[in-house]
């Protein structure tokens, strides 16, 4: 079930007023949400509901043993194995087709004849996400950051449907203790909550929608055929698209949670004012970054073994992390240059006085260096990045290039540098008017935007592939 | 917007000021300045910004009543739009009575305003020749004595091509582009995704042809549809399942309706693609019948091509293998339908070589 549907508009409305009635009786509101969280995942394919179950089964009792166990080895051994079995899962929905061509591949280029067979081989929603998630959870009881949960806990944290399916990616700590501390039903905090799902659907339908229907998806489709204004375009287009797409999802994720009662953490923070690479990661997708940063970078040593580590661990965090989202050499190269970009940021603020580069350079510098790995995130494969690059300074007509697309995308990177005060002063606002005012704003910006989508229907979130 | 609960400004960025996040902080660091590592969770709320529950849930339901009673139309076109489900059957029981009241009293003109502003044109239409017509259309024989001649593209002068159909055009139309080398041919893609010539309540395609034709005037026309065909049509107040002998031939009416909209009076060739084998087998032999319905409608229509990607393909077996360019690999979807990208250059070659027939030059 996506968001912006109208069987989502309806199960919500349901979901919300049982969420609260049952709230007082935890044991009841326990089995209620992960019902209807279940049925949220389900609705497409119940077998993934299976898979989550089996993932929640595997993990709680690896914490439970890694949490109990006196014994080091113990631990260590469930530890790996929880991690095996996780990895194995997600190499086996997402990666097990790749490895089986690349090997079909190798041995037709030596002259073998393979007679692999290339399964088609589906791949579960939300699976990286809450793969991710049970790492994480047991990584933390390992090292003593988080105590073991119970069953349902962990099944409620996994399954939780505002984030189950594109994140954000939720710690055991941050979650768990909302689920045994009471709700209060007085103090829904419904000014953000409303603002963030009204805000996501914006981002997603009106900006993120159109870009990809006026010019990204032409430009990336066909590069050839279209100039280089049209294809600069289009890059910078993408980047607004898919901060639209992505933050638009979390937003609405983070906005249906605060209005069940829950804080999930935040995933976006005005990224593309970031005036390094370093910044930017801090910005974007934070609920990935700080899950490489400490599970994968700092058990890589981290920048401890001195320069030439630091490289190497940056590198190869952030091109596992461009693997995450894939099995493909596209994501393999966006993720390689943003390990070299952070390590040459590392590299020269060791050597030189960076803060005497002008703001506005050090932030033109860093867009571009992430727009152009968005080149290779967007494009199928690597020919169509080499070619779209190629394209840049290729002369013709700029048909596509409207005012309307010029405003879109520089507003979905202008309204970031809108104060956050603003937005807590307009909720204020709007929490003060009359229920009727609030309902009726509401609806009637769901009419504009449906009317904004029109008969093509709102395109699937890009993250949902990964 | 982001949800910021506090504000980071710009300086604020450590490498800025020459203090760099102590190790171990690698692909963001910690800001401390106002970095909101977990924001929101563990800190109080602000009471200017909270509601009852009960009152969110009054706003809640008062914006779905306001946007189900001005979008009432709308919802329809969206349960129209449904695959044949419980869920489709229970969004029509709801929209479409909802739609007759609002109708009567004037609600739906606020939406229509807003669509005219958005430039969104209607694609439903009733009193169209593709809801109810005679199948005597399909008697009518195509002149094979003397064959139409059209433009022959040239580099300078390529062909204009509009692609278009369900979701299966997508893929199709940009594999066509990419074994255009010599680029004789320019493609628009227009996908419509969810259609199908059984459902024009939810998009009539005739309605569709005859706009995309006046806004784009293509020299020749592709079209790939057939994947959602999986509904009951009714001729002469009888219901026909999809796959029987009555569907089928209602099927193949419609197909020659829509194909003589897109070819205008011998104006442009039209190459109709039907489905290709579904790993599902009811839904295989949807597609089966699908495919005589087509072979028998391009008989009708002057200009009209069958490109059969059905019994090409593995002699119409459903497989997921496929050899391309001596490499094996997976052309299909995970769905059991779609070709993936692969897989689209197969459609999109034999696609090619008809049009060669028409266009030596290609």
């Amino acid at each position: 079930m996506s968001f912006p549907t109208i069987e989502f508009a309806a199960f919500f409305t349901v979901v919300l007023f049982l969420n609260w009635l049952l709230m007082p009786r935890p044991k009841a509101w326990r089995v209620f949400i992960l019902a209807a969280s279940y049925v949220f995942y389900g609705w497409l394919d119940w077998r993934w509901v299976g898979l989550l179950v089996l993932s929640t089964v595997v993990n709680t009792f690896a914490a439970q043993v890694i949490g109990r166990s006196p014994s080091e080895a113990t631990r260590k051994r469930a530890l790996i194995a929880a991690i095996v079995f996780n990895l194995g899962l997600l190499g086996t929905f997402k990666y097990l087709g790749f490895f089986v061509s690349s090997v079909d591949d190798a041995l037709g280029s030596v002259g073998l004849a393979s007679s692999l067979p290339i399964a088609q081989v589906v791949l579960p929603i939300g699976i990286s996400f809450f793969t991710f998630q049970s790492i994480s959870y047991v990584v933390d009881v390992y090292r003593r950051d988080a105590r073991p949960v119970s069953l349902g806990d962990f099944a409620v944290l996994q399954a939780f449907f505002p984030h189950l399916v594109a994140g954000p990616i939720v710690r055991v700590n941050e979650f768990v203790p909302q689920l045994r501390a009471p709700r209060d039903p007085r103090k829904v905090l419904a000014g953000p909550g409303l603002f963030l799902i009204a805000g996501g659907l914006i981002k997603k339908t009106v900006v993120a929608d159109e870009l990809a229907r006026r010019i990204v998806d032409p430009v990336f489709g066909d590069p050839s055929a279209h100039s280089g204004v049209e294809v600069l375009i289009g890059i910078y287009a993408f980047a607004a698209q898919i901060y639209c797409d992505f933050s638009g999802y979390t937003d609405m994720a983070i906005g249906l949670a605060l209005l069940l009662g829950f804080k999930l953490p935040q995933n976006f923070d005005r990224p593309y004012l970031a005036t390094s690479l370093r910044v930017f990661w801090h910005r974007w997708h934070m609920t990935l970054s700080r899950w490489l940063r400490d599970y994968l970078y700092i058990p890589l040593g981290g920048n401890r073994g001195g320069a030439q580590r630091t490289y190497r661990n940056l590198m190869l965090t952030m091109m596992l992390g461009g693997l995450w989202h894939g099995a493909a050499w596209t994501f393999l190269i966006w993720g390689g240059i943003h390990g070299g970009a952070l390590s040459a940021e590392r590299w020269l603020s060791g050597r030189f006085d960076t803060s005497r580069v002008p703001t506005w350079l050090a932030w033109l510098v860093t867009f571009h260096v992430v727009c152009l790995a968005w080149v290779f995130f967007r494009a199928p494969d690597l020919g169509t990045a080499f070619e779209v690059l190629g394209r840049v300074g290729a002369s013709g007509p700029t048909e596509l290039v409207t005012p309307v697309i010029v405003a879109l995308a520089a507003g979905a990177v202008a309204m970031q540098a809108v104060p956050s005060d603003f937005w807590r002063r307009a909720e204020a606002w709007f929490v003060a008017r009359p229920m009727a005012m609030q309902g009726v704003a509401l609806g009637l910006l769901m009419v504009v935007v449906d009317a904004a989508v029109g008969q093509q229907g709102v395109a699937p979130f890009i993250y949902f592939r990964f | 917007m982001d949800h910021p609960p506090r504000d980071i400004t710009i300086s604020e960025d450590p490498s800025r000021d020459g203090h760099l996040p102590p190790d171990d902080e690698p692909i963001g660091g910690t800001l401390d300045a106002g970095g909101p590592e977990r924001p929101g969770i563990g800190e109080p709320d602000d009471p200017r910004l909270t509601m009852p529950a009960g009152r969110v849930l009054g706003v809640v339901t008062i914006a779905l009543l306001i946007a189900a009673l001005l979008n009432s139309e709308a919802m329809v076109r969206a349960g129209e739009g449904m695959k044949p489900s419980t869920t489709r059957d229970v969004v029509l029981a709801v929209a479409d009575p909802l739609d007759a009241a609002t109708g009567a009293i004037g609600l739906h003109l606020p939406r229509e305003e807003f669509d005219r502003l958005f430039g969104q044109e209607d694609k439903t239409a009733p009193g169209t020749e593709l809801e109810a017509g005679s199948a005597a259309i399909l008697r009518q024989r195509a002149r094979e004595d003397e064959k139409p001649t059209w433009r022959q593209p040239t580099p300078a002068r390529p062909l204009d091509v509009l692609v278009t159909g369900d979701s299966e055009a997508d893929l199709v139309g940009l594999r066509m582009n990419d074994l255009d080398s010599d680029q004789l041919i320019d493609i628009e893609t227009v996908a419509r995704n969810g259609t199908a010539l059984t459902n024009p309540d939810f998009f009539n395609w005739e309605l569709n042809a005859r706009q995309e034709i006046d806004a784009r005037d293509p020299e020749a026309v592709v079209m790939l549809i057939g994947a959602n065909d999986g509904f009951n049509v009714t001729v002469a107040g009888e219901v026909h399942a999809p796959g029987t002998l009555g569907w089928e031939t209602e099927f193949a009416r419609r197909v020659a309706v829509v194909m003589r909209t897109f070819a205008g009076d011998d104006d442009r060739p039209v190459y109709w693609v039907p489905p290709p084998t579904a790993r599902d087998d009811s839904l295989d032999d949807i597609y089966r019948s699908q495919n005589r319905a087509v072979e028998r409608a391009v008989e009708s229509v002057e200009g009209a091509r069958y490109v059969d990607v059905y019994t090409t393909i593995n002699d119409g077996e459903y497989t997921e293998q496929v050899q391309i360019n001596g490499r094996k690999v997976l052309g299909r979807q995970s769905d059991g339908i779609h070709f993936n990208r692969d897989g689209a250059l197969i459609p999109a070659e034999l696609i090619l070589r008809a049009m060669a027939k028409d266009f030596p030059a290609l």
